[in-house]
Order: structure tokens, then C-alpha cells, then sequence
């Protein structure tokens, strides 16, 4: 639906209330769509057997899978093991706090400056 | 014959109440399978032949991690869901549910009649929208890094700082996207949160702050258009993003 176009429209840019069809000119987007085929909907066992701790570990597949689909060339194959998103946040706190202990203890030692990365 | 049918599966794209069957004409299943309606009570299951050569056990676990191939099912299932949904109340299975043949798909509806009646019942003349709410105001500066801190403790202080403002700054779009959703859940029947989607997988740098789906009976959507558009006006610093109407994927579920 193009209705964006015909609500009264802002001077910005774009507008703030967006509207956009899941069923249109534009076809809907894949993310929106998996995250309903997949965690939404009736859930019954088939004949077919799908495992269902399959498919929740494909859902975070997915996220890497459909980045890397458009920006292969951009991202490293396992930027998701260090999404707070996806890991546990703990995950990133312990990688500041090691670095900030790396930081002190260089600084503690008069040797900080030009060599740390940050 | 038996050869054959052990080879193929009924895949089932929904189950359905009332449906007009005319108005599926010219609707494809997958791998261009016509569309196939069992009937059992006052239920009808849309499904379509699928060759167990692709839809088997072994097979689907394989295809699932294969994008394109999931791509492909995930539309057209959707596409399958969206025509039932304009042909009667609907409640969409979810992707690759298989069953052997027309049995066992009857089966399954004699087990889950109650259910999958109340589920319908809840769905039946509403549409699922999606409202996602996007923080567009520029994001905290990181502090400008005038060289490096003097001392350890003046860098341990900067980065409390940091991180104080980014706390701050994520309480208040908690806040934001919670009164936000509050006042759409006035006006609908049902409401259901999705996980906000990732930067990377929505492709912009805003900040998602909600992903809300919310269930509107269709004689109302106009007023809940209103309602979102309202609620952009009010706040000028978010990306307020309205789309549908969907298929009930996210409130036709069994209790």
C-alpha cells in the first residue's frame, strides 16, 4: 500500500508514520515474514518430523544468513557470536572489563599510550 | 500407487473456517502444486502435494539452513496464507508442517477441534498489523576522545560515562515504546511483543524500540490508522512504521 504518499505528508525527508502493505506493490519483508512462519502460527507435529530446537537455532542462523545474503563482502562470518542480541550480555561486559583491566594495567605501568588499541 | 504415495507428503499451509474455495483459483502451493482443500466438520486444511524428495526429514534439514531455498518456501507459504486469510478466517500453520496424507490431516483437526475452533473464533474478522517504532534521534556522542586520559582512573571515569548515558538513553526509549504500545492496546483487540529486529537484519542504523503486532478487527482499521499517525505526530524524534494488514500469524495460536 502507498498510502505513505497520501497521508498528510511531513516536509522531512520521509514521514513519520510509514505505512507499508505486507501483501502489495512492494513485497513484504523476509524478516517479517520468518519471524511468523517460524515462531508464530499453529505449531503441531507432523508426520514430517522438523525438529523444533532446530528451528529455534535456525532463527539465529537466519539473522547471519540473510545479512550475509546482501553484505557478504562487509561482515565477518561470525559477527553474531559477539551480538548482545544473540549472546548473552554478560558476553560484551566481560570483554570491556578485560580490556579495561589490559588499559589500567598498561597505564599502571607507564607504558600506555601509542600501542593500545581502544 | 502405493510407490507414489509414499513418496509424497500433504503439506499444510492452514487451517480454515468458511473458506470460499473460488476465490484460492489460480493460487499455487509450492513448486507450482495446486492448492488442495481437506474438509473435516466445519474446518477446512489448505494444503498442497509435496515431493519428500525435498520435504523429507533428511531433506528439510539440509534445505532449512539454505537462505534461498527457505526464502522461496517462506513466500510462498506466506502468499498461500495471505489468499486464505481474503477467503475465510484463518489460522496459518507454521513453515513445513507435513503430514503424510489426507488422514492424518483429518486427524489432526479431530484431535485439535476445540482448539483450533476457539483459535479461529479469536481471529475470525481481524487482521494482525505490525507496528514497529524506530529511535531516530542521533544516538548519544561518544565522548570526543581528546587524546588519550591521564591516568586510569580518569579513563575508568569516562567510560562510567559512557555507559551512564547509554543506560539513560535506553531507559528512555524503554519508556517511549512501553507508552507507545500502552495506547495501540487501547484500541485493539489483542496485542502481541516481538523481539525488536536487529540493525544488521533490518538494514538501517536506527534503534528498533518496539515490535508490536497488533490484532484489529477490519471495520476498525481505519481508526487504528488513525491512532498510529497520531502517535507519530506526538513523537516527533521516532520512526513510526505501519505495516499490514497481515494473516493472524501472531495471535491464531493454540491456547
Amino acid at each position: 500500500m502507498t498510502e505513505a504518499a497520501g497521508t498528510p505528508a511531513t516536509s522531512r525527508p520521509y514521514s513519520s508514520a510509514v505505512e507499508r502493505s505486507s501483501y502489495g506493490p512492494a513485497p513484504a519483508n523476509l524478516a517479517d515474514i520468518l519471524e511468523r512462519v517460524l515462531d508464530k502460527g499453529i505449531i503441531i507435529a507432523g508426520d514430517i518430523k522438523v525438529n523444533l530446537l532446530d528451528i529455534e537455532l535456525l532463527t539465529i542462523k537466519i539473522r547471519l544468513l540473510i545479512v550475509s545474503v546482501d553484505k557478504a563482502a562487509e561482515m565477518g562470518i561470525d559477527w553474531w557470536r559477539n551480538d548482545p542480541m544473540l549472546s548473552s550480555s554478560e558476553q560484551g561486559l566481560a570483554d570491556e572489563n578485560r580490556q579495561l583491566r589490559r588499559r589500567l594495567e598498561e597505564l599502571e605501568a607507564g607504558s600506555g599510550g601509542d600501542t593500545a588499541d581502544d | 500407487m502405493t510407490e507414489s504415495q509414499l513418496e509424497r507428503g500433504r503439506y499444510l499451509f492452514a487451517f480454515a473456517r468458511g473458506l470460499d474455495q473460488a476465490r484460492l483459483e489460480g493460487v499455487l502451493g509450492l513448486r507450482g502444486a495446486p492448492l488442495e482443500v481437506v474438509e473435516h466438520r466445519d474446518l477446512q486444511a489448505v494444503v498442497c502435494s509435496v515431493d519428500l524428495e525435498e520435504f523429507g526429514e533428511a531433506q528439510l534439514k539440509e534445505h532449512l539452513e539454505d537462505m534461498e531455498w527457505l526464502e522461496d518456501v517462506a513466500r510462498t507459504h506466506h502468499d498461500v496464507v495471505h489468499a486464505v486469510s481474503e477467503a475465510g478466517a484463518v489460522a496459518p500453520m507454521r513453515l513445513v508442517t507435513i503430514c503424510s496424507d489426507d488422514v492424518s490431516v483429518r486427524g489432526r483437526i479431530e484431535s485439535l477441534y476445540p482448539q483450533l475452533s476457539e483459535a479461529l473464533s479469536r481471529v475470525e474478522g481481524r487482521r494482525e498489523w505490525s507496528v514497529k517504532v524506530y529511535a531516530t534521534r542521533p544516538a548519544p556522542p561518544e565522548t570526543v576522545d581528546a587524546g588519550r586520559p591521564v591516568s586510569g582512573a580518569a579513563y575508568l571515569q569516562r567510560k562510567r560515562e559512557q555507559a551512564a548515558q547509554r543506560r539513560s538513553t535506553g531507559d528512555e526509549h524503554l519508556r517511549e515504546a512501553d507508552e507507545i504500545h500502552q495506547t495501540l492496546a487501547r484500541s485493539v483487540v489483542a496485542t502481541r511483543v516481538l523481539q525488536p529486529q536487529d540493525p544488521r537484519l533490518t538494514g538501517r542504523a536506527d534503534t528498533m524500540i518496539l515490535n508490536g503486532a497488533y490484532l484489529v478487527p477490519m471495520e476498525e482499521t481505519d481508526g487504528f490508522r488513525a491512532v498510529v499517525s497520531r502517535l507519530a505526530e506526538l513523537n516527533p524524534t521516532l520512526e513510526i512504521e505501519l505495516n499490514g494488514p497481515w494473516p493472524p500469524y501472531s495471535f491464531a495460536t493454540l491456547e
